[in-house]
């Protein structure tokens, strides 16, 4: 009843609506100051003004260097801890597996709200509130079971054939996770890499509950600190957001290349090894 | 030798267990705890009993944030689901696939506050776009964040844009529906309609179920920052919600009995939708079914 051309229609419109944001922030970004804000969206040329002016307003190499960091210290950590429990939790007993699974959809089920107040008190009582370490702190639990549930899923895929012959051959319970679970789970590890990223990245709460002096701050909270200089110039926003953007953006657009060049590749792999048989008979 | 694996294999758990030990369950309980006492941080809590709650009661602001967090939740929840799964099903194959798959992922990448201030210029009531678009559409133009009545559905529509986690979780579930079902139905002379309808939906009835529990746990954080950074809760607490209530009690007054007091209303409603996911997932058999996993 939904013909394909219609539904070729109905992606393009989505992919029109869901970029919109997005072309807008980057026009108002690029446009001369000098332009009436009242003239038509599309900037008549365009200039990295903007962006002169952003670097001039806040220290911005800081708050981004602070960025850098947060991400370098959480993204590894939390591919770490994510992958252990998700491998643990594919390889125990099933009746275990049920709980843990269970116990983590309870656990993202609660509103990060709820926790605020008292986290701050766990913090400053076990000395890094204040600290960098107050963002990085969830990493060290797999930053949230929805990855380590993205970990299981992919574990569990594997055939307990492949686990059984490591076993074996005297493959412990590290050595299988590392040679054998976590090169076939590249495609997962590759989403929670750039998944944490984004999240850590982008993370404003804890940087606005937890920080208390500006040379620590990240991205995130120059943008409402630049929002307090200007809220209406519109250009220096638009550039301190594509600023703060342009990194996870150009990640989630590589991450999806790589996918579609490996979907590309597999069937490739497949239709060869159709014809192989093919040639055989 | 099978028991010494088995403990190894816990071992790996340790850091997720402990995690949640430390970041979830201790903070909860604390605040569960902080309720019946007066703390500042600064001094010894003091015991107080009830003082908080009837604090809380008798203040009109919580009443308020509360529906203005009712409103804020409830109504984009189910709008944000049914998108993502429509966007998760014309995602799923075509040649256009990947792009759409980069274009609405793209808005729940950018940071939270990127995400805001664009949306602060795309709802700015005199040269903003979209009341450009309004404009030359001949139609009236509100004034949106500026308006008591157009605040709330502002953030609302601009909410709407972040379904990446929704978009992810619904296309994997997608994969996840035994492809010979459909073409069963397919030979069977099922059009894409009755397919959708008595195929893919009642495979999938738990996962959007669980996607509208997760979803609205999502907005009250999201939510926060939108009005936060756009409204501060204005105009005349028009987008006051209670996350803000809590915030305010907590780190600008130091008074987190108060603010404990204040979030067992918010435990309340997660009860509710801890026993809702809790059924379903033990219903359904969630995650454990022996075909596939469905996340």
């Amino acid at each position: 009843m939904i013909g394909p051309p219609a539904r070729t229609a109905g992606r393009l419109l989505l992919v029109g609506l869901f970029t919109l944001p997005l072309l807008f922030m980057t026009l108002a970004a690029f446009r001369p100051t000098g332009q009436a804000i009242t003239a038509g969206l599309w900037p008549n040329s365009l200039t990295l003004d903007n962006f002169r002016r952003l670097f001039a307003a806040l220290p911005i190499g800081r708050f981004t260097l602070n960025s850098l960091l947060v991400v370098a210290a959480a993204v590894p950590l939390t591919i770490l801890t994510a992958s252990w429990a998700g491998f643990a939790m594919a390889r125990l007993p099933r009746s275990t597996q049920r709980r843990w699974v269970l116990l983590s959809f309870l656990v993202l089920m609660v509103p990060g709200v709820a926790l605020w107040s008292s986290r701050f008190l766990v913090y400053n009582r076990i000395g890094i509130g204040g600290t960098l370490w107050a963002l990085i702190a969830p990493a060290f639990m797999g930053s949230s079971p929805f990855f380590v549930l993205m970990f299981y899923r992919a574990f569990r895929r594997i055939p307990p054939a492949i686990y059984d012959s490591a076993r074996l051959d005297g493959a412990g319970v590290l050595a299988t996770w590392r040679q054998v679970a976590m090169p076939i789970a590249r495609p997962t590890t590759l989403a929670v890499a750039v998944l944490a990223f984004v999240l850590y990245w982008g993370d404003y709460l804890s940087p606005l509950l937890y920080l208390n002096e500006s040379r620590r701050y990240t991205l995130p909270v120059a943008l409402q600190l630049l929002q307090q200089l200007g809220r209406s110039d519109y250009p220096l926003l638009m550039a301190g957001s594509l600023w703060a953007s342009v990194v996870p953006l150009t990640l989630v657009v590589l991450a999806i290349v790589a996918a579609a060049l490996a979907e590309r590749i597999r069937a490739r792999h497949q239709r060869s090894a159709v014809d192989a048989t093919d040639t055989r008979y | 030798m099978n028991r010494d694996y088995d403990r190894r294999l816990r071992l790996l758990l340790l850091p997720y267990a402990a995690g949640i030990g430390l970041l979830f369950v201790l903070p909860a309980l604390m605040s569960f705890a902080l309720a019946f006492f007066r703390y500042d941080s600064l001094s010894a809590p003091r015991f107080a009993g009830l003082v908080n709650f009837s604090l809380v009661r008798t203040d009109s602001l919580f009443n308020l944030s509360v529906v203005n967090t009712l409103a804020l939740v409830l109504l984009p929840a189910p709008l944000r689901v049914f998108g993502a799964f429509l966007a998760a099903l014309l995602a799923r194959g075509g040649r256009l696939r990947h792009l759409l798959r980069a274009a609405v992922f793209l808005p729940s990448a950018i940071p939270a506050t990127a995400f805001a201030l664009a949306w602060l210029w795309i709802l700015n009531p005199l040269y903003g776009p979209l009341n450009r678009l309004l404009a030359s559409l001949s139609l009236a133009t509100p004034g949106w964040l500026a308006d008591a009545q157009w605040a709330r559905p502002g953030l609302a529509l601009a909410v709407l844009w972040l379904v990446g986690e929704g978009f992810l979780v619904c296309l994997a579930a997608l994969y996840d529906v035994p492809r010979d079902l459909e073409d069963a139905a397919a030979v069977d002379g099922a059009g894409a309609w009755a397919i959708l309808r008595h195929v893919l939906l009642p495979f999938l009835a738990p996962v959007i179920l669980l996607l509208m529990a997760r979803d609205a746990v999502l907005l009250l954080q999201e939510s926060f920052t939108l009005t936060w950074l756009l409204t501060g809760g204005g105009p005349y607490y028009a987008t006051y919600t209670l996350p803000q209530f809590i915030y305010e009690a907590a780190f600008d007054r130091l008074d987190f009995g108060m603010a404990s007091a204040a979030l067992w209303a918010l435990y309340a409603v997660t009860g509710l939708i801890l026993a809702l996911v809790y059924t379903i997932a033990r219903q359904w058999q969630i995650g454990m079914s022996e075909e596939e996993f469905l996340l």
